[in-house]
């Protein structure tokens, strides 16, 4: 592997070639991947691989439209942290959820109700933020 | 002066136990046994007020004459003993552990009674572990405490036994001696009376699960007295109540001290002097909804509740009589805003009591939502309305649009206060009737605390709250806990001390509420699966312990710890209404 350029195209290019490849990459990968570098970091924070990785397994679970998800979810947080504070744990508490493993991935399925109740904290969640956010108004 | 110099000084008496007159203290070789035992106890007795943090106790205790080990210890035990001079002044109730009453009034009253304090001395000193004097206590009604949540000494299953000897409420407490065996039969106790208080060897209770069921017969023991108008029995018991409750641990002592000042408060007729809806209140409620999933699983199964009531309708509006910090609403509008068919147009009217410091509490409640409800693209409209009680509303006042909007109304842990006004509960009954909503979500606590008859009342609502307490300790967060604890215990003391208008949570059972809205006109509505499903997950998400469950009573939820049901969530529509999902199941978003 050759050592970082300092010339800025390379690293551009360097990020998206990232980016196509982080795609495939399933949630644990990808929280790993952004502690490599500063530029991995980056890259793998991008809300758009966080939102693969969440509606990847729930294409049965939540029946409104792509932007209209994407848009209220991005104003209450965003992907990453619905998967981080949410969907992942409901999988891991639930056995019963049975994980199925897509192509090697090792990714669960989540159901609706998995899906329906992360949303919801995840909006508690904001609600709450704003209120400390607003104390003195 | 210090103990510590006191005892060097007298170290010249033949017949001692060398190793410890090394230490400055005088024991006789002869005395030894009794002295470690007692030492044991006493230790058990500060190690459990140390872990509540009552460290005042640890630490200003006062000592009488240390060096002379097995009198000292004596007179240490002696204190814990009820006085048998009983001062009507209120004060006095504060000379036992009691965290909430006064702790300071116990020195006081300590050096009323003996004549020469040492200053502080830390006992951590004493070696040893607390063990059961076998003389001491009879374990009788152990297996009665066999199935107790082996987290917490519960007064679950020990309230089955109190039933039963419900006749034998007299204590024999007062009068135990290491050399006296402890009936079996309470049924046979003497009844004891102010003068009868003597010790013939004073001692520390250190048997947690004995003391644990003379806790609960203390404290019934001193509800009956009440019921029967023998004050003076009853403030001798609520003493022997903080007395027994010193010797728990966890939520039983927390519970115990909790009804022993609501108990004390109805004997001296004071107040709790609470404003209700302070600015505290929020704030304890707040904690409540964090610490426990009581109030989650109350807004995650009344807004799926509504969500299938609203399916398909573009406008929306509901009324809130229980608006708080309004933490209900997110959820529900972040559901709105992902349904297939887009987000309706909501609106909000919360109801709430004026705020003690003259802010427009909600009016910023509103103003939040309405930020939120702006982050999510969903329109929303806001009203907010100050009543002090649900009876001041009118329909007119609450601008219902019947020709385009359908409506819910909702109800969290509100309704039950309208019982302690006659009529008012049917005036807002008729007020729901004319608002016509497409569903009612109604969340209650699943007890009878609103018997005719106080002890009823005390009984239930013992129990209720043993439960509930036990349930609290998977908290691991203390702050919040107590904070949690402070919430329920207000509410105790509105059960127990408080009589008419003042007495508000006047709980009542799902079976009593669904007698109630049928007779009234309306018909319930079943919760569907979904949010049976989704309330099971929350459960596992949050919750602690793995005591919680959730039940499905004939359509309605109920949240439980282990086998005992402790909030009901129903719903309901108007009787004689062609509405499709009245006896729906799985409707999804």
């Amino acid at each position: 592997m050759n050592e970082f350029d300092s010339e800025s195209h390379f690293e551009k290019l360097d990020e998206n070639l990232l980016y196509e490849v982080f795609k495939h990459a399933d949630a644990k990968t990808l929280a790993l991947a952004s502690c490599v570098s500063k530029q991995w970091h980056h890259t793998a924070q991008d809300e758009r691989l966080w939102e693969l990785i969440c509606t990847r397994h729930w294409s049965n679970s939540i029946n409104c439209g792509t932007q209209q998800l994407r848009s209220v979810v991005l104003a209450l947080g965003g992907f990453r942290r619905l998967h981080a504070l949410y969907l992942s744990k409901t999988a891991a508490t639930n056995p019963s959820i049975q994980a199925r493993v897509v192509k090697g991935n090792g990714n669960k399925r989540w159901g609706k109700d998995e899906v329906n109740l992360s949303l919801s904290l995840l909006s508690i969640r904001y609600y709450e933020k704003m209120n400390s956010a607003n104390k003195r108004q | 002066m210090t103990g510590k110099s006191k005892m060097w000084e007298d170290q010249n008496d033949a017949g001692v136990d060398e190793l410890l007159a090394v230490l400055g203290y005088k024991v006789k070789s002869s005395d030894m046994a009794e002295v470690a035992q007692k030492l044991e106890q006493l230790e058990e007795v500060m190690g459990n007020v140390r872990e509540d943090g009552l460290s005042q106790l640890a630490s200003e205790t006062v000592h009488y004459n240390p060096s002379d080990l097995s009198t000292w210890l004596e007179s240490m035990l002696s204190e814990f003993n009820p006085s048998t001079n009983f001062d009507p002044n209120p004060t006095s109730i504060g000379s036992f552990v009691d965290p909430i009453v006064n702790p300071s009034q116990s020195l006081v009253k300590l050096e009323q009674v003996y004549n020469d304090p040492f200053s502080d001395y830390d006992l951590k000193a004493i070696p040893g572990k607390a063990i059961l004097s076998p003389n001491m206590l009879v374990s009788t009604n152990t297996n009665n405490n066999n199935n107790n949540n082996s987290s917490s000494n519960s007064l679950i299953s020990t309230t089955t036994s109190c039933s039963s000897s419900r006749e034998a409420k007299r204590l024999k407490a007062c009068n135990y001696g290491t050399t006296t065996p402890i009936s079996t039969n309470t049924s046979t106790a003497t009844t004891p009376t102010s003068s009868k208080l003597t010790n013939t060897r004073p001692v520390v209770l250190v048997d947690s699960q004995e003391n644990g069921i003379r806790l609960v017969h203390t404290l019934m023991a001193c509800a009956e007295a009440i019921e029967q108008q023998n004050l003076g029995l009853a403030e001798a018991l609520v003493k022997q109540i903080g007395f027994f409750a010193a010797s728990q641990v966890g939520s039983m002592r927390k519970v115990a001290t909790y009804f022993a000042e609501a108990l004390a408060r109805r004997v001296y007729k004071l107040s709790p002097g609470v404003g209700y809806d302070d600015n505290l209140s929020d704030v304890l409620q707040m904690h409540f909804y964090e610490t426990c999933p009581y109030l989650k699983f109350a807004h995650f199964t009344a807004n799926q509740a509504i969500l299938e009531a609203f399916s398909g309708k573009s406008k929306v509006h509901v009324i809130d009589f229980s608006m708080k910090q309004g933490m209900q609403w997110p959820a529900l509008m972040q559901a709105l805003a992902l349904r297939p068919e887009g987000p309706p147009a909501f609106r909000l009217t919360g109801i709430g009591p004026p705020a003690a410091d003259n802010t427009d509490k909600l009016q910023e409640v509103g103003w939040k939502l309405a930020q939120f409800a702006d982050s999510i693209q969903i329109q929303f409209e806001y009203r907010g309305f100050v009543a002090n009680s649900l009876t001041d509303l009118e329909s007119t006042l609450l601008d219902l649009r019947p020709e385009s909007e359908v409506v819910a109304v909702n109800s969290v842990f509100e309704l039950h206060k309208l019982l302690a006004k006659a009529g008012s509960m049917e005036k807002v009954m008729g007020l729901i009737k004319e608002i016509k909503p497409v569903i009612v979500t109604v969340v209650e606590q699943e007890a009878n605390h609103n018997g005719a008859a106080f002890l009823d009342r005390f009984n239930e609502s013992l129990h209720y709250y043993s439960t509930l307490f036990d349930s609290l300790e998977s908290c691991v967060d203390n702050q919040d806990k107590m904070m949690s604890e402070v919430y329920l215990g207000r509410q105790i003391c509105n059960v127990v001390a408080c009589e008419g208008v003042d007495r508000v949570e006047r709980h009542e059972t799902l079976a009593q509420w669904r007698r109630r809205f049928g007779s009234a006109g309306f018909s319930p509505v079943h919760i569907g699966s979904n949010a049976f499903k989704q309330a099971s997950m929350l459960l596992d998400f949050f919750a602690g312990g793995d005591g919680y469950g959730v039940e499905e009573n004939d359509g309605c939820l109920m949240l439980g710890w282990h086998t005992r049901p402790l909030i009901a969530t129903s719903a309901w529509q108007l009787a004689n209404t062609n509405n499709p999902n009245s006896n729906s199941c799985s409707r999804s978003l």
